[in-house]
């Protein structure tokens, strides 16, 4: 009897507890390598304030995870009207956090935003085609381009939308306010950011509840954040500490890392010959394993990333051929010569050893290698200066926009402002494949592009790197390719 | 009195100009500042445009006049980094950096007295040579190292401590600690040959000789002039740390702080908020050190400060 009755009050009281837990509320902590400039989405090309806001705010246009284009705020992919018109319907009762409605008037005022030259927004890189939107009803509005612009709908991707009243008059620099998932709590500066989860966000309010970033700078104080348990996830893990944590994830990233070659330039350089050998003198999968530990793809023949529209698929990588190169040498009587190797450290993960492990390969071939590595101001100098150009200068090519243009007229054209040879033919063929607006045609133009830019040599493309993130055994989350830090896409597995 | 402090603010002054011309100039010439402040893809219009509306396209002098006469409003004009104005986000980190100074160099200075006493007691004994080992080991050890291994046994391993961050008390103290080791170091060995001298000063024995207990003689009288060395030097530590020497630990740890902000600053070529630091932080350094002349002067009337 005793013990029947004991049993009892022992499941009774199992059961009362069982029932009365409530629901944990999760949280997650964030470490960032640096904290936002200002939280206005539409200001400052800022990678920081981006891993903010794009859980605040979104856009007409979205990415998946593997980087297809496909409508966010918008119903559906916009329709061109004419050669310098696109029209996007709207989707329907969406509210931003502060109540004001997500119609045309909102997509007007953010357009109209970014684009004024009073405001000097340093997305302009990305947005310079636009000049202009109008509404044409509550859920309809028309965007305008300055010329024929294929990539139009990509640029949607990027451009953040404000609501019409508080984004122009509001104290949006310091709190934020979107129609995203996650809701500005607070801004402590310098210490760090609080959002918690939108219960009324249009596509079902996200797992996470409450989201704190912090800002660490130092990597080695970011990783021990994450070993003492006070960080759920970090950033820009260092590919030798993926083996100390407890939990990491990598993904193919955006950056691309590429030397360009002075093609121009009187001496070896001119012969595309020594640049072949250039290029087939390094052995980029040991590399891989050496420098990355495996945390990177060697890149095939030019710097786009893979993702990216305009990438030639059917571009080999060069070979790892030593003799051949030296033999190149010999031909062109470049044996001793004397090249100049420009790079900066500390801004791209592993510049200083990348640049420092080709000038090896290069003299190996039988070149006098002279490295310079500058301090960032200089560097950028040396990049885009209108002094005399490098032999071969690295840098890191981030492709935000996923499409060809951008990179290809920073480094191939003529023109661009890292480009060091004078090939008219291949800027035309650049300036077309911008405005071309038959995807196919486009498309096919890029792919020759790039096939030219691989047959003369101009650039020496080394590898695509991939984005480590640490995380605490208790996250669950795939990052993605575009870098966007989503946290609705993470969850908490206690 | 009123006349010394007076000249020495205006000289003050001039230093502080001084200082911020070399800062104004070095900022323009070296490298190009709009192309630091703006994303690599900027066009050539937009790098035009962003120096026009700072005013980077006029002539240097123009420029420099027009600083000096904004500076008369405390405007140091707007921070192109975080985009509101530049003294609003200095007064907002230099709280923090005193802060962890002052926690730093108290942490220094309360055992660096008690430690040089107690080496000078038995100068070459076995207790004076592992101070003056341990002295010289604080000495050597890089601050970043210093910072990363208190992180990795404090925070990591023992999980007694924050990792970085200036949120609660007890994220200053490994801040604090890695700060103040060096000049604990340099204040015990000061204090330390100091107090060997004055031990070996004829009133020492004299005062032995009557009778006063040994304890006596070293917490009164050796102490009180040992104390002038000692401060002098703490000063100094505390100009030095303000100068710069907090960017490290501030860096390492996380800590909101001027120097961080500084270095940060830097490497944005935002020249503004460049400026803005370098100004307020020798004004300080010259405010301090007038007022550690006037400290000295009223501890010991005897010290001429002119």
């Amino acid at each position: 009897m005793l013990f029947t009755r004991l049993c009892l009050a022992g499941a009774l009281a199992i059961g009362t507890t069982a029932v009365a837990m409530p629901a944990q509320a999760q949280e997650i902590t964030i470490a960032i390598g640096s904290e936002p400039s200002t939280l206005d989405p539409q200001l400052r090309d800022d990678g920081g304030e981006r891993q903010v806001n794009d859980n605040i705010y979104e856009t007409l246009m979205a990415r998946t995870a593997t980087g297809e284009l496909v409508p966010g705020l918008a119903e559906a992919a916009p329709t061109q009207i004419d050669e310098t018109t696109w029209e996007f319907e709207l989707r329907d009762g969406i509210t931003f956090h502060n109540g004001e409605p997500f119609n045309a008037d909102a997509v007007v005022a953010s357009v109209a935003r970014i684009i004024d030259p009073e405001n000097n927004s340093e997305q302009m890189g990305y947005l310079n085609t636009i000049s202009g939107a109008e509404k044409v009803d509550d859920d309809t509005v028309r965007i305008t381009t300055t010329g024929p612009d294929p990539i139009l709908p990509s640029r949607m991707y990027w451009m953040k939308m404000i609501p019409a009243e508080y984004g122009t008059s509001g104290n949006i620099g310091e709190e934020p306010v979107g129609t995203g998932p996650y809701k500005f709590v607070s801004w402590d500066r310098g210490n760090g950011i609080v959002l918690e989860a939108n219960a009324d966000y249009w596509d079902g309010a996200p797992q996470i509840d409450k989201v704190t970033y912090r800002f660490v700078g130092e990597s080695g104080t970011r990783l021990s954040g994450l070993m003492a348990g006070e960080f759920d996830v970090i950033t820009n893990l260092l590919p030798e500490f993926v083996a100390a944590v407890p939990n990491a994830a990598a993904v193919d990233g955006l950056e691309t890392s590429v030397l360009i070659l002075g093609t121009d330039n009187e001496g070896p350089m001119s012969d595309p010959k020594v640049r072949e050998a250039l290029n087939l003198a390094i052995d980029r999968d040991a590399m891989v394993e050496g420098l990355f530990q495996g945390y990177a793809t060697v890149a095939g023949g030019h710097h786009i990333n893979p993702r990216a529209f305009g990438f030639n698929p059917d571009l080999e990588p060069y070979a790892y051929d030593p003799d051949k190169a030296r033999e190149l040498i010999k031909e062109a009587g470049a044996e001793g010569k004397t090249i100049r190797l420009v790079g900066e450290s500390g801004r791209w993960l592993k510049s200083r050893e990348q640049i420092e492990t080709v000038a090896q390969y290069w003299t190996e071939i039988g070149l006098n290698v002279e490295i310079e590595v500058q301090e960032f101001s200089q560097y950028l100098k040396s990049l885009m200066g209108d002094g005399p150009r490098p032999d071969a200068i690295f840098v890191a090519n981030s492709n935000e926009l996923m499409d060809a243009d951008r990179e290809s007229s920073f480094i191939y054209h003529m023109d661009g402002a890292a480009a060091s040879n004078s090939d008219a033919e291949m800027a035309k063929m650049i300036d077309d494949a911008r405005v071309t607006t038959d995807v196919a045609e486009r498309e096919a133009l890029y792919h020759a592009i790039f096939q030219k830019g691989r047959d003369l040599s101009y650039t020496t493309p080394l590898f695509n790197l991939q984005d480590i993130y640490g995380m605490a055994e208790r996250m669950d989350w795939q990052p993605r390719t575009d870098q966007k830090l989503l946290i609705k896409e993470m969850s908490v597995s206690e | 009195m009123a006349r010394y402090i007076l000249a020495r603010l205006w000289q003050g002054l001039l230093v502080v100009l001084g200082v911020t011309l070399v800062v104004f100039v070095v900022t323009r010439v070296v490298g190009n500042p709009v192309d630091l402040m703006l994303p690599l893809s900027a066009t050539a219009e937009q790098r035009a445009a962003f120096a026009h509306q700072i005013g980077l396209d006029q002539p240097l002098p123009i420029q420099f006049a027009r600083f000096v006469g904004d500076l008369v409003t405390l405007d140091f004009g707007e921070s192109v980094w975080q985009r509101r104005p530049a003294s609003e986000v200095v007064f907002e980190r230099l709280p923090n950096t005193m802060l962890l100074i002052a926690a730093g160099l108290g942490f220094a200075l309360l055992f660096a007295l008690p430690l040089g006493l107690i080496a000078a007691t038995r100068p070459d004994g076995p207790v004076d040579r592992v101070i003056v080992s341990a002295g010289l080991l604080g000495l050597s050890m890089p601050q970043f190292w210093v910072g990363l291994i208190l992180i990795t046994i404090f925070a990591v391993n023992l999980k007694w401590l924050p990792t970085s961050g200036a949120t609660t008390w007890s994220h200053l103290i490994l801040p604090a600690v890695t700060l103040g080791l060096a000049p604990l170091a340099r204040l015990t060995m000061l204090t330390r040959s100091a107090v060997i001298d004055e031990l070996n000063k004829p009133y020492v024995k004299t005062a032995r000789a009557k009778g006063m207990p040994a304890r006596r003689v070293l917490g009164i009288h050796t102490l009180r002039n040992v104390l002038i060395g000692v401060l002098t030097l703490a000063g100094w530590e505390l100009i030095l740390a303000l100068s710069g020497y907090t960017v490290v630990v501030e860096t390492v740890f996380a800590w909101p702080g001027l120097g961080l902000t500084a270095i940060q600053a830097i490497q944005r070529g935002d020249l503004f908020l460049v400026q803005a630091i370098v100004f307020v932080i020798a004004a300080l350094i010259v405010i301090i050190n007038l007022a550690l002349d006037l400290l000295f002067k009223m501890i010991d009337p005897r010290i001429d400060v002119r």
